[in-house]
């Protein structure tokens, strides 16, 4: 039994709070995360300030290799999630991790 | 439908050739004619050498009666001193000067300045730093800019972008009062350059993009607190409209239009955001302003009028209520807002004279619009654009081009102007001399997608994806003199970028602009004829202004820093990094800065360096 939970655990989405900066995305080799999360992107007003091609205006370009607040796939999610000091807002509360981390997912594909 | 639009570019293309000029006055009567028989009310009627207002008088006409610096001496200008705040978002307003002290106020975090300019290098004076919340940033959709300054009542008085209006001691730079207008968290910030006549000072909120409930409100120079307040959609009482609301249009008429004109509640989310310019009429004790687009930018979510969004507002300067409002882009479907400076002429008008406003929209119509009656006088293109093929003046209504309706989803092509328009917010000068207008403009057009977007409070409400691209021709740009009663250029002067710089124009018929790849121009106002061009540490996206100096010497400061909304520019050929240096010319660069006023004027005679034996460290 303690093993089962142990493994449930494993494979479960980390939830908000547990993501450090370390964390794999758990989504990186899902197939359809990065189309969901362009559609997050679009449905989340993202494209408001990072434009609908990423290339930033009222907020920052998510294309470039200049990442203010860390360009890990769990520092990117961090950012996400918890928003900035600069405006940024917090997502954690619209958005499940599940969808914070296709969003991710969907930024990662722009840097291949 | 493409070729249709195409055909259309290119029509308008041809109407405004590279420097065009209607047989410029050539013979030396000419010189002093005016070009319209347009005059202006200059009231408050400040010292000719005081600047104390961004657009010096209520009729926001950036007229300066000024005359040292004219055609025989443009050409020496130098650069007497300069100053840099540090700050590197977009620098939009003009200095103020106030007997002999400049007053300067940056970009977020809207740290203010005093600058002495009685003494050798115009020291600072007192530093005011108000510390705004950092949340605003987020929140500002087109840059963390500030458009102006006030001051009134010996207190300099200006809007911090987290919804706050703050009143500094011009004397000291002590806070006198501060109050909170708006939640910053829910999208509204303050971008405006505050606007005072007598004991009262105009605030306008920002948030056009951000699904704001925009507002406009009157506060009592003294302490601050809220005289009236005017929300500009929703039902009349909290728009202020009453029995003295008299629309010139059958359309604006109605009770609660500001409701009924949307869909369901949308109204709540409907931004038009009045963050542009305020003017004043002092005989009919009315201020004037325009709002922004409605929210969200997808049209197809709000069908309906959507007023009051994209239009302007006529209202007692006392009581705040409307006298009455004119929508220029009915059902907004582009971004063509109406926040542009509305400046107050009087022009001759079938046999009599009328007091008029004059307004550049961003659909690429320039108004000359009745200020007694919001009738629409004339309408006519000042550049490219496509979406109308004209104004109704019978209705007041745009004759709207099928091709340019945007579609969910769907790319729909070459739509002239963009959400940019043909103008921004860069405010114009008029020149009683010579009864034209002076205006930076845009030669633009868009590929434009539209997207269903959702109201989350605090995030962008918006939807157009665009890919802007420049007009015929390839200059994204021109600088123009404008006639106001016929409805046509004068001349225009073709540049790289969008002019998206304020201007001022003076006694001696000189027209002051500046470019986004950093140059400085001085233009023959009745020609059009480029006298003196400098280049500067960074693009020009702020009004330039002049003044007199203690020394009785004239100057004319500019800022530069470019930024804000001509950020969209950011990847084109030319478009120079930030910057936020104020720069002061003077003929020769003479004056405060330089020569015999300086402390030190020779050196030392050289002494004889000793140097000490080695043994002596010993």
């Amino acid at each position: 039994m303690k093993y089962l939970a142990f493994v449930f655990a494993l494979m479960a989405t980390p939830t908000s709070a547990q993501v450090t900066a370390d964390t794999p995305n758990p989504f990186e080799s899902k197939p359809d995360a990065a189309e969901a999360g362009h559609a997050l992107f679009g449905k989340m007003n993202c494209a408001g300030c990072h434009a609908y091609d990423l290339t930033g205006g009222m907020g920052p370009d998510l294309t470039d290799n200049s990442w203010q607040y860390g360009g890990k796939p769990g520092e990117i999610f961090h950012t996400i999630a918890e928003g900035t000091p600069r405006g940024m807002p917090a997502w954690k509360d619209k958005m499940t991790p599940d969808e914070i981390w296709q969003v991710v997912t969907y930024i990662q594909s722009k840097h291949q | 439908m493409r070729r249709a639009l195409l055909a259309t570019i290119l029509l308008c293309g041809a109407a405004f050739p590279a420097v065009s000029a209607d047989t410029p006055p050539s013979a030396s009567k000419q010189a002093e004619k005016s070009f319209t028989g347009a005059t202006a009310n200059l009231a408050p009627n400040d010292p000719a050498g005081q600047w104390t207002r961004q657009a010096r008088d209520y009729a926001n006409t950036r007229y300066s009666p000024l005359t040292q610096i004219n055609k025989s001496n443009v050409g020496r200008l130098r650069v007497a001193w300069s100053f840099s705040d540090g700050q590197m978002y977009g620098h939009e307003g003009a200095p103020l000067v106030v007997g002999d002290t400049m007053y300067l106020v940056t970009p977020f975090p809207n740290i203010a300045y005093a600058l002495d300019l009685s003494k050798t290098g115009a020291p600072i004076k007192w530093v005011f730093q108000p510390n705004p919340d950092p949340r605003a940033i987020g929140e500002a959709c087109c840059d963390k800019v500030l458009r102006g300054w006030a001051y009134a009542d010996g207190k300099l008085i200006y809007n911090l972008l987290d919804d706050h209006t703050v009143a500094v001691d011009a004397k000291t730079g002590k806070e006198v009062w501060r109050v909170l207008l708006d939640d910053v968290t829910k999208g509204p910030t303050l971008t405006q350059a505050a606007f005072v006549v007598g004991d009262k000072v105009y605030i306008g909120s920002s948030g056009g993009e951000l699904g704001t409930n925009g507002w406009f409100q009157a506060l009592d120079v003294k302490d601050g607190h809220t005289i009236w307040k005017a929300f500009t959609n929703g039902p009349d009482d909290g728009a202020l409209i009453g029995s003295e609301f008299k629309p010139f249009y059958p359309w604006m008429k109605g009770k609660d239009l500001g409701v009924s004109s949307w869909p369901g509640e949308m109204w709540k989310q409907g931004a038009s955001a009045p963050w542009g310019w305020v003017s004043y009429d002092p005989d009919l004790n009315e201020v004037y302003y325009g709002t922004s687009n409605p929210g969200p930018r997808t049209p197809s979510q709000r069908p309906g009028l959507n007023l009051w969004s994209s239009a302007v507002f006529a209202r007692d300067a006392n009581t705040g209520q409307a006298k009455w409002a004119y929508q220029f882009t009915p059902h907004d479907e582009w971004d063509y807002d109406g926040v542009n400076e509305n400046v107050l002429i009087e022009i001759p008008w079938k046999g009599g004279r009328r007091k008029v406003m004059v307004h550049f929209n961003r659909n690429g119509f320039a108004y000359t619009i009745d200020r007694a009656t919001g009738e629409v006088l004339v309408a006519e293109p000042f550049g490219l654009q496509n979406w109308a093929s004209k104004i109704d003046l019978a209705t007041g209504m745009p004759v709207v081009n099928d091709a340019a309706h945007p579609v969910v989803e769907k790319k729909v092509e070459n739509i002239c102007p963009p959400d940019i328009g043909v103008k921004n917010w860069n405010p114009s000068a008029f020149s009683p001399r010579t009864g034209l207008l002076y205006a930076g403009v845009f030669n633009s057009c868009m590929d434009l997608t539209n997207h269903i977007v959702q109201y989350i409070p605090g995030a962008p409400y918006d939807g157009m994806e665009m890919v802007r691209k420049a007009g015929p021709g390839g200059n994204w740009g021109e600088f123009i003199a404008w006639d106001p009663v016929k409805g046509k250029r004068i001349w225009s002067i073709k540049e790289n970028l969008y002019v998206w710089s304020g201007a001022v124009v003076t006694g001696s018929d000189l027209v002051f602009y500046g470019t986004m790849d950093g140059w400085f121009r001085a233009v023959d106002a009745r020609t059009g004829k480029v006298l003196w061009s400098q280049k500067l540490g960074s693009g020009i996206t702020a009004a330039p202004m002049t003044f007199t100096g203690p020394d009785k010497r004239q100057y004319v400061a500019v800022y530069t820093g470019v930024g804000g909304g001509a950020g969209v520019l950011r990847r084109e050929k030319g478009y120079m990094p930030g910057g936020n240096t104020l720069y002061v010319f003077s003929v020769d660069g003479a004056g405060v800065g330089l020569g015999t006023s300086q402390l030190v004027s020779h050196a030392e005679a050289a002494a004889p360096v000793s140097v000490p034996p080695a043994a002596a460290h010993n």
